[in-house]
């Protein structure tokens, strides 16, 4: 699914981590943990092509970073959502639906029944016709969710989707997740300084330090302070 | 009334502006570029004002003038929504020269000036209508190619950015439209006044509809539904049509402000609703 060879990452010139080589198995599910400011966001970004590699070599899904994005769906971190007052997460969805194409944006009966399954996946079926802007954090994130999965990605990336959620939304996203990870076959790497919470749902992490970007089969690999409470 | 040819071609030209502001004031509303398109509609004034100045059409300065506008703002993307510092200097500095050539031709075309501010629809050539007519098709097709993307690229940058969809390009085509639209819409309401046929046709949409498909009828419905009653507000009492667009156009948001309120749930006992079968 992923493949790095002697990459480094950084923004122009200025190197945020060392170099590094890591091979990821399709659908694979990888906990990125690490402190701040130690590169995880950069890599989703590096791995998107919104931030060239600084240097050495990254294949995603078989192609050079930035060329695949089709296949890749990002869930942000923070996101600027422009829908007016009255139109729904449906409309998001569907919005969403080879967004990349030209042409009119018609909803069909087969786009339709594609929302209301994904929308039943993540469980959003009680508020995903209600006006997304009277939607709750944890709400608004299952909706995400299901907008991410509308193109049928193989490769999944979330940047803190824990972040800003109370303990029962954070539980109702997980729960999603799981649901997700049994009836789709898709590779997710996701960002989280809550990974104690969803650590049994991964197969393996990729701890960003101070040291270096090391592949970690289990978390007991990962130092306890990088992950825990951070 | 419409035995007059000046009346049918204010009605046709008027039906096929307030159909082309209808669209576009959706996405105007949508990517909150209310004040692009604003000053776009001030710009118009020095374009105008500037090409009869050199015996050029009107539409012609309008045309050249905004679309170098919309190229500079389509290409500061994003800035243009957050710097609206950048967009007043430019405005400001055009509006100064707009000004210089007002004062260059007040003496002789007085009449060109009061058209150019507050449009003159009742002046509307044949010619003038063909020009709108190839406009509105050329505005029309470029916006049936790229409303898809422009759709995902509006509700949501950031996902758009990162499935590849060109945002800043699609920026400077839609700014190109925005420019097209507001040098039409100049001749039916006027440099002053465009504003009003960008912005409330898609407000309204968007008070009431629950999809894009369904925000942008309703905003061609309200333009042209507008734009006829102005006709006949005109007519029959002698008023100028910008001023009755103006006003039925206002009215009519708030009208249906006031709906969506809470004051008015509460006065009639009811909540608002949700039609779940919609996309």
């Amino acid at each position: 699914m992923i493949i790095c060879k002697n990459l480094a990452l950084g923004y122009s010139g200025a190197p945020v981590t060392s170099s590094f080589d890591l091979e990821i198995d399709d659908n694979q599910w990888i906990g990125i943990i690490g402190k701040n400011g130690a590169g995880k966001s950069t890599f989703l970004k590096t791995i998107l092509g919104v931030i060239p590699v600084l240097s050495g070599e990254l294949t995603i899904l078989s192609q050079p970073a930035g060329e695949c994005n089709q296949l890749i769906s990002y869930i942000p971190q923070e996101r600027e959502i422009n829908l007016a007052d009255k139109m729904s997460g449906v409309s998001l969805i569907a919005g969403s639906y080879r967004g990349w194409k030209y042409g009119l944006p018609l909803v069909n009966k087969k786009l339709k029944q594609k929302v209301s399954e994904l929308i039943e996946l993540v469980g959003a079926e009680g508020y995903a016709h209600r006006p997304f802007s009277t939607l709750s954090g944890g709400q608004k994130k299952r909706i995400y969710l299901a907008q991410a999965l509308i193109n049928q990605p193989q490769l999944m990336l979330l940047d803190e989707p824990l972040a800003d959620l109370d303990p029962h939304a954070k539980q109702h996203f997980i729960e999603a997740l799981q649901k997700i990870h049994k009836h789709q076959k898709l590779g997710v790497m996701i960002i989280s300084h809550d990974m104690h919470e969803i650590a049994n749902h991964l197969d393996a992490f990729i701890h960003f330090s101070s040291n270096g970007v090391h592949y970690c089969p289990t978390i007991e690999c990962v130092k306890e302070d990088t992950y825990v409470g951070v | 009334m419409w035995a007059y040819s000046f009346m049918q071609n204010a009605l046709i030209a008027g039906l096929i502006v307030s159909t082309v502001c209808g669209v576009v004031s959706v996405f105007v509303i949508l990517r909150r570029t209310g004040f692009a398109a604003h000053a776009l509609g001030h710009m118009s004034l020095t374009g105008a004002s500037g090409a009869v100045l050199l015996g050029m059409s009107s539409i012609l300065g309008q045309l050249l003038l905004n679309g170098i506008a919309a190229i500079v703002m389509g290409l500061m993307g994003d800035k243009v929504k957050k710097n609206d510092l950048a967009i007043g200097v430019v405005l400001t500095f055009v509006l100064g020269l707009g000004a210089y050539f007002l004062f260059l031709f007040q003496n002789n075309y007085a009449g060109s000036v009061m058209s150019i501010l507050f449009g003159n629809i009742f002046a509307v050539s044949y010619s003038q209508i063909y020009q709108l007519s190839g406009l509105a098709v050329l505005v029309l097709a470029v916006m049936l190619v790229i409303s898809r993307p422009l759709i995902f690229a509006s509700i949501d940058p950031s996902v758009a950015e990162s499935k590849n969809v060109k945002v800043r390009m699609l920026s400077v085509i839609f700014f190109l439209v925005l420019a097209v639209t507001v040098s039409m819409a100049c001749q039916v309401v006027g440099a002053l006044l465009v504003f009003v046929l960008l912005i409330i046709p898609g407000a309204i949409g968007v008070q009431w509809g629950e999809s894009i498909l369904g925000i942008t009828g309703i905003s061609i419905l309200v333009a042209n539904l507008a734009l006829v009653g102005s006709l006949y507000l005109s007519y029959y009492f002698d008023l100028p049509v910008s001023f009755c667009l103006t006003m039925l156009l206002s009215v009519s948001f708030f009208a249906g402000l006031l709906k969506s309120s809470q004051l008015y749930h509460k006065i009639m006992g009811s909540a608002p609703t949700i039609n779940r079968s919609r996309l």
